[in-house]
């Protein structure tokens, strides 16, 4: 019985690469809702995510998820956001695993058929914006949150030592906010000064440039919450455009792999598709922010301006850039198996070297590299910088005034005000989210 | 390679990767039951230390301080009144989520036990919030009488202050280290300054590999 013939096989092998095409990116749909969301329109952020999320087979239903807690927050929903963040978390946890079948189709097609298990940075702040969340909602698991923080972190370390003994991830930065807000909440039992020196302590390890944090331990060490007759206003305020995945060509990867193809094919039995399709990966960006600060008013007097204690986009790239080799080595290594099985299409089809069936197939082997494109998934509205300001008040009710502070150091933007309750020895938590220079939706405040 | 064998290893190689199945398992989780051992935490202490640590430290403090037997149609002393501060963690580990309950286990056995008459969490850390006094500035005698105001005030009258502290110390071979962990449990008569100290400890080795942990097996 004959086979079937070459226009046949090719026309086959076609059809095949067409399935296992790579999917459009991520960041065309991330980039509308970012600006949707950071011009104050929530309705139609909230759209688009929805959109989203109503595709039944999207693989990127997490991220979505995220993007939605962040305006659930900002509409003064956090029950809504805890609960998405609480499902993504435990959804990322679950991915961590290894899954044979899905990284062999990832090699076939490209990086955006797998499913997202989130990058390190971002399994963090999913705990951070929990215990924010919780701590607006009804506080009761915030501290179990903010100890998640820090225990996440240290297996996210734990477990980045590779086969050859270096582990990349010893050099990531720490986020001091989970240890900040254990201490904060330990603080206000009256009764655990030693928890709150301790967590004091971490913030300045980890997070050195954050102003408060000697005066915050100096206060755990020796000092009491507040004086009798006077509560405390935590303000968190989430500022800037925080990172977000481009797609970006790896030129010099490229190159090499077009020479090593080209030397291959000369003295190979088969030519190889030649590497014409530059490798993409994703780069984590940041997005230049002028808001540097968010002044605080108290009943019209200005008393300070809330400081960083998490610096979300610097953070994120520097984690990026210390796993980006791997990165580059995954997307080398597909585009190298990409190739062998044209190679070996050709050899088990008996095609000969340099003749027209075998040129038509490095054609397609360059068309099916060429539908490869980056996984650009990523929690897009996440904050540039995490901030927080400690204010000791009087008991009783205040009118709480906050607006942005500019690079050049004087207010910018439209102030934004919230009637706020302080009660004896108690805190007060407020939360706010600047994008750009405006407040967008709504200041939560609520009491502990 | 033959090519009808190429083929078939490239068709089973498709298959495996157009499942998409992978080989993530669901996590699981079991109900331990009393005579199981606990766990045992591999890098900082955990219920396996402190369990043992709470038990014995409270059971030597009421065996030593509950009251000889009275004689037949005498009306035992009513019991003490004891005001339990505060756990302090002075070790070098962060106890996390342990430290309210080895708070919450210390409380309920001195309830349990009769011996002592506890003043509620929730009373103490009021009087603490009311004063604003901090557990360890209780000593300076005016600190003390406003807080035994705030107490008296709120109906919590009390004759005995107690502090649990977890100290430890580390003991580095290496890369192998030992950690010696230590419960006191300090309870000071607020009246007389007179005070009475129980602890309790537990060594634990942390090896950097099985072979390690075997090697001081054989050793000791």
């Amino acid at each position: 019985m004959r086979g079937p013939s070459y226009p046949k096989r090719l026309l086959a092998t076609a059809w095949v690469l067409v399935l296992a095409a790579g999917c459009a990116t991520y960041a065309d749909r991330v980039t509308q809702i970012r600006e949707e969301f950071s011009t104050g329109d929530l309705g139609r952020a909230e759209a688009a995510v929805d959109a989203g999320l109503k595709h039944r087979l999207g693989n990127d239903h997490d991220v979505l998820k995220l993007e939605r807690s962040i305006i659930d927050l900002a509409n003064a929903h956090p029950q809504e956001a805890e609960q998405l963040l609480r499902e993504v978390r435990d959804h990322f946890d679950h991915l961590e695993q290894k899954a044979v079948g899905e990284k062999a189709l990832s090699m076939v097609t490209d990086a955006n058929r797998k499913a997202y298990a989130g990058e390190d940075y971002e399994k963090v702040l999913v705990r951070v914006m929990l215990t924010l969340s919780n701590l607006m909602g009804d506080g009761g698991d915030a501290g179990a949150y903010a100890l998640q923080v820090a225990d996440k972190q240290q297996q996210i370390i734990d477990a980045g030592t590779g086969s050859d003994g270096e582990n990349p991830k010893k050099a990531y930065q720490r986020v001091a906010i989970g240890a900040y807000v254990h201490g904060m909440l330990r603080e206000a039992t009256h009764s655990n000064f030693d928890d709150v020196a301790r967590s004091c302590a971490i913030v300045c390890s980890w997070q050195p440039s954050f102003p408060f944090a000697r005066q915050d331990l100096e206060r755990a060490q020796h000092g009491h919450h507040s004086e009798p007759g006077n509560g405390v206003l935590y303000v968190f305020t989430l500022v800037g455009i925080g990172p977000y995945k481009q797609q970006a060509i790896e030129l010099p990867s490229t190159v090499s792999l077009l020479i090593a193809d080209r030397i291959l094919s000369a003295i190979g039995p088969q030519t190889l598709p030649p590497t014409i399709a530059p490798i993409k990966v994703p780069k984590v960006v940041c997005t230049p922010n002028d808001v540097t600060n968010i002044g605080v008013a108290v009943d019209g007097r200005p008393l300070g301006r809330t400081e960083t204690i998490t610096d979300v986009g610097g953070m994120a790239v520097a984690q990026y850039d210390a796993v980006y080799p791997h990165i580059i080595a995954e997307a080398v290594v597909r585009r190298i198996v990409k190739k062998g099985i044209i190679f070996g299409g050709k050899e088990a089809m008996g095609v000969q070297k340099d003749s027209l069936a075998g040129l038509g197939l490095d054609v397609l082997g360059v068309a099916w590299e060429a539908t490869e494109s980056a996984d650009t998934r990523c929690w897009g509205l996440l904050p540039d910088k995490i901030q927080v300001l400690r204010l000791e008040l009087p008991a009783g009710e205040h009118e709480v005034l906050l607006q942005s502070v500019g690079n050049a150091g004087i207010t910018i933007g439209r102030p934004s005000t919230q009637r706020v309750t302080i009660t004896n020895g108690r805190n007060t938590y407020m939360l706010a989210n600047f994008p750009y220079s405006n407040l967008v939706g709504s200041i939560l405040a609520k009491q502990q | 390679m033959h090519r009808r064998q190429f083929l078939v290893a490239n068709f089973l190689l498709g298959c495996g990767a157009l499942s998409g199945s992978g080989c993530r398992s669901k996590q699981f989780a079991a109900v331990r039951s009393p005579g199981q051992g606990d766990m045992v935490g591999s890098h900082t202490a955990g219920a396996e230390t402190y369990k043992p640590l709470v038990e014995e430290a409270v059971n030597s403090l009421l065996t030593r301080q509950t009251p000889p037997v009275t004689p037949a149609g005498t009306a035992p002393p009513p019991p003490r009144r004891i005001c339990f501060v505060a756990v302090e963690n002075k070790s070098a580990e962060e106890i996390g989520d342990f430290k309210d309950q080895i708070y919450e286990v210390i409380d309920l056995k001195i309830v349990n036990s009769h011996v002592f008459a506890p003043v509620n969490k929730r009373f103490v850390d009021a009087g603490l919030m009311q004063t604003r006094l901090r557990p360890d500035q209780l000593f300076v005698p005016e600190n003390m009488r406003s807080f035994t105001y705030a107490l008296e005030q709120q109906g919590q009258p009390f004759d005995f202050l107690l502090y649990a502290t977890i100290t430890s110390g580390t003991t580095r071979s290496n890369k192998d280290y030992q950690r010696d962990y230590l419960l006191t449990l300090e309870m000071i008569n607020v009246k007389s300054g007179q005070y009475d100290k129980q602890a309790a400890s537990l060594s634990k080795g942390y090896h950097h590999s099985r072979v390690s942990k075997w090697i001081d097996n054989i050793k000791s």
